[in-house]
């Protein structure tokens, strides 16, 4: 069974660009190890914290979402916590956008690309992946 | 003395994320929770902000989320 998850990770900002891909290569290859699957990856760049962390200021964030067997997620976290390099981890589930949602959605984005007034609020109705 | 009801005007308070429709609210939006976190990095309860009972368990749970990437201030620098 396979979840889909939201993965942020903060670097130390002191890491180079190449060490940095190199530690994203890592979790993704366990990802894939365990047979799970990259969505997306996204890269925020260096960005002040809103506190203090081990003494830095800064930190380099990367956002990951993935689809992973839930046992992954707990070997993933000790990995990290191990991890020198490592400021901060965020591992959550990922909000899975209900079908009606996401029906919603698309006829919200056709009306607005036809120029009619969009449909009525959107459903809040929404289920975890 | 003015006691409520009585003489001061009131405006109907109403849930700002209804009004804009949000669906989710989201932890890496920091700049949209800023708006609900006082200057101390608290939460701003529903009472002042007056969001609905929906929003504000998305707000609460977002801020927290944020709160631990250091998105969000667990306190602010001059109260600490």
């Amino acid at each position: 069974m396979m979840k889909t998850y939201e993965t942020t990770i903060i670097f130390d900002p002191g890491l180079e660009e190449a060490r940095i891909n190199e530690e994203v290569d890592r979790v993704s290859q366990s990802i894939a190890q365990a047979s799970g699957e990259i969505v997306e990856v996204q890269r925020w760049g260096k960005r002040k914290l809103a506190y203090n962390i081990r003494k830095r200021r800064d930190g380099t964030y990367i956002h990951i979402k993935h689809k992973s067997p839930p046992e992954l997620i707990g070997e993933m976290d000790r990995k990290f916590r191990l991890n020198e390099g490592v400021l901060r981890h965020l591992t959550v589930l990922a909000v899975k956008i209900s079908p009606r949602a996401a029906e919603e959605a698309a006829r919200a984005a056709e009306a607005a690309a036809s120029g009619v007034a969009p449909p009525p609020a959107p459903s809040y109705i929404e289920e975890r992946d | 003395m003015a006691r409520e009801g009585e003489s001061r005007s009131f405006r109907r308070k109403f849930c700002k994320l209804c009004f804009d429709k949000v669906d989710r609210i989201d932890y890496k939006d920091d700049r949209r929770l800023t708006r609900f976190i006082t200057d101390r990095g608290k939460i701003v309860p529903r009472r002042i902000s007056g969001t609905c009972a929906r929003h504000q368990s998305q707000i609460t749970e977002a801020v927290k989320r944020a709160r631990i990437l250091a998105l969000l201030p667990f306190t602010s620098e001059q109260y600490r």
